[in-house]
């Protein structure tokens, strides 16, 4: 990609768009706590069906509709968008214009997503999954995304350099594609909904289009950035990153039917599911050739890009594998489903976001992170908080789809021999709501110095001083 | 490509339109119009609509989440137990989600799938239903195996007669004398839309692919 920066580490562009790209990340973090403790009450439901059962709004499947809401929208999206606007203004080379629509937006963004959590939890959930947001919260999630995206859209359009980037290439496909994505969800599952299970494959499309298309273009947008940023080298078999950005674009949602093996619908889409996850593989491989610098740096950042680069090709090998078949057999309607998801959603994107944040705050504020001791321990926990979640889990649903398949194991039993993982599922989850929560108190330092005491202008700094170094 | 903005763009519709023609708007051109199937033998069209208390109460069974846990889909006999535990004689097809407004297929089978509960082999009826709903507790055990959803409930003294929807529940589990759980409005629906969960009609689709071509009875009208 670019040659290593000569320029001064803090640019005008982190200048101009410090508070607003600070807000988005912000909203990010408060969100991904929320998510945690949401998350947690969620597993805890699973090995003790009585605890919080006489509340309505948090019965299971709506305390679970809330922690995946809060966690996709809240923190992917807030946290993704700023990385996106972030480096599609350091690469355009001129500050970020339109920022205060960035501002406006976010606000809505966020006021959208409360209120429509506030409708889940009163009963109003579209029961759609990733699309529970009730109806009269959608357009103004459409028209706040809109709005944040402006600021990079002109980014990329006033670029001032004669190539492209493909960090570039991602952020706009995400700011681009994703509100035609809602726009098409919402048209064919709310507003006009199509009939029967038409619904459940066009939800599929949806979830899936929503990682192939948004989630991982905005993760990926900031890691294709800050891998030869933070390595110092330019990105080895670059010239494959282009395939691979198209592939991941024009296969990605195809493989949405992956969820319906066996299911009543056209036995076409599982089977399309099935081709498309492994011809998907290409993507990721080159993802993988591109950014496996990250694993001989060290650095916070690299540390949690090269852990993300990981569970993100694992994630893909698994998909591909359990959209088979005799796999599925197993797999389908257990724990093992939302061990994939999770493996995608946090050890995937939301660690490649850990590392672009890590990279990105710093040069925002003009100063390195508030306490290394607090970035430590975060990247020790939520390392080890995403490995235990996917592993019990993973067991947990491999025994649930044996036992499943054997008829003389009944309902009671299963629950007892998953009763095990499902604790470690809580204990994981309660490990990775910690460290987030040390994250979101060394953030909340180390921007507030920067409010109480200006940073010097154009204060070069060395790479190395920016970061706190985990090692 | 890469370089030239509109040509960038023109790329990302087309993505976009290659994904969402491919699945959702493929799919719906094959079964966007699928009709009900009219049984000549038996003078009528299946399947049959819910009745108005089931549709409602597939809205509570929707606003609490129970597809988080439960699926309503049954695979074919060969492709896993569904058969073997008394889920359906055959795999659900399409046609029997057309009058539902929101087909409630889902995810996780962290309980059992529920798109026969009232057909054949039906486990409860629905006051042992409306007590489990309430108490948790499968009839005949005594491990808390679904979280007992008391709010679905009102307890209220008993104003001369005892209520028509009050609960009978064994003596552990009884308010105090003098006083009733009574099933809220809520509870009836939902229990009316469980006991309405019966796909009993084999449609041609539905059957296992054999090579004789064996067509007898409905027409497709």
């Amino acid at each position: 990609m670019s040659a290593p920066s000569t320029t001064a580490e803090v640019t005008a562009a982190d200048t101009a768009g410090r508070w607003p790209l600070l807000l988005l990340l912000a909203s990010g973090l408060v969100w991904l706590v929320l998510s945690g403790v949401l998350a947690l009450i969620a597993s805890i439901q699973l090995h003790s069906p009585g605890f919080l059962a006489d509340c309505e709004s948090l019965t299971h499947g709506r305390v679970t509709s809330l922690a995946e809401t809060t966690f996709i929208y809240g923190w992917a999206a807030n946290t993704g968008l700023g990385v996106a606007l972030w480096v599609l203004g350091r690469l355009g080379g001129a500050p970020l214009r339109a920022l205060n629509w960035a501002v406006v937006g976010t606000l809505f963004w966020n006021s959208g997503i409360a209120l429509g959590l506030v409708g889940i939890a009163t009963g109003d959930a579209t029961s759609f999954a990733l699309l529970e947001i009730p109806r009269y919260v959608q357009p103004l999630l459409v028209a706040a995304y809109v709005a944040i995206g402006v600021s990079g859209i002109l980014a990329w359009n006033g670029r001032r350099t004669d190539g492209t980037f493909a960090s570039q290439w991602y952020a706009v496909a995400a700011l681009i594609l994703f509100p035609w994505l809602l726009i098409a969800a919402q048209t064919m599952l709310l507003w006009s909904p199509v009939r029967g299970v038409l619904q459940a494959v066009v939800n599929g499309w949806y979830v899936q289009g929503a990682f192939s298309l948004w989630l991982a273009p905005l993760a990926l947008a900031g890691v294709y950035y800050v891998v030869p940023k933070a390595t110092g080298r330019t990105l080895p078999s670059y010239e494959f990153a282009s395939l691979s950005f198209w592939t991941l674009l024009f296969v990605g949602s195809l493989t949405g039917g992956r969820h319906l093996i066996g299911g009543p619908v056209p036995a076409w889409i599982p089977t399309l599911a099935n081709a498309s996850c492994t011809m998907l593989l290409f993507h990721y491989a080159v993802v993988a050739l591109n950014l496996r610098g990250a694993f001989s740096g060290g650095g916070t950042a690299l540390r949690f890009i090269s852990f993300g680069l990981v569970a993100y090709l694992l994630g893909a090998v698994l998909d591909a594998v359990t959209a088979f078949r005799g796999v599925a057999l197993v797999t389908q309607f257990t724990y093992f489903s939302t061990a994939q998801q999770q493996l995608a959603l946090y050890g995937g994107i939301s660690m490649f976001l850990f590392g672009s944040l890590y990279f990105a705050v710093p040069r925002l504020t003009g100063r390195a992170w508030a306490s290394a001791a607090l970035v430590r321990g975060h990247l020790a926990l939520a390392s080890f908080g995403v490995l235990l979640l996917v592993v019990t889990l993973a067991a947990a649903g491999w025994t649930q789809g044996h036992d499943l398949t054997r008829v003389a194991t009944s309902f009671a039993d299963i629950a007892a021999h998953t009763r095990p993982w499902l604790l470690g599922v809580t204990a994981a989850q309660g490990i990775l709501l910690l460290g987030n929560l040390l994250l979101l108190v060394n953030f909340a330092i180390s921007v507030s110095s920067v409010c109480c005491s200006a940073p010097a202008e154009n204060s070069f700094r060395q790479p190395s001083t920016m970061e706190a170094h985990a090692s | 490509m890469m370089k030239n903005g509109f040509l960038f763009f023109i790329g990302l519709l087309a993505a976009f339109v290659f994904g969402w023609g491919g699945i959702a708007l493929a799919s719906h051109l094959q079964l966007g119009a699928l009709a009900p199937y009219y049984d000549d033998g038996e003078g009528s069209t299946f399947p049959a609509r819910p009745p108005g208390i089931a549709s409602r109460g597939q809205l509570v069974y929707a606003d609490l989440g129970c597809a988080s846990c439960h699926t309503q889909q049954v695979r074919r006999p060969d492709f896993g137990s569904d058969k073997d535990r008394g889920w359906g004689e055959r795999q659900s097809v399409a046609r029997d989600y057309i009058h539902q407004v929101r087909p409630q297929l889902g995810e996780s089978r962290t309980g059992p799938d529920l798109a026969n509960l009232a057909g054949r082999k039906a486990p409860y009826d629905a006051a042992e239903l409306t007590q489990f709903l309430y108490t948790g507790i499968v009839p005949g055990t005594r491990v808390l195996s679904h979280p007992p959803y008391k709010f679905l409930f009102d307890e209220r003294k008993i104003d001369g007669e005892v209520s028509a929807n009050a609960l009978v529940l064994p003596a552990s589990l009884a308010p105090a004398a003098g006083r009733q759980i009574v099933a809220s409005e809520r509870a009836r629906t939902l229990v009316a839309y469980l006991q309405s969960l019966n796909t009993p009609y084999e449609f041609p689709e539905a059957r296992p692919a054999t090579p004789a071509p064996a067509a007898k009875g409905g027409a497709h009208k």
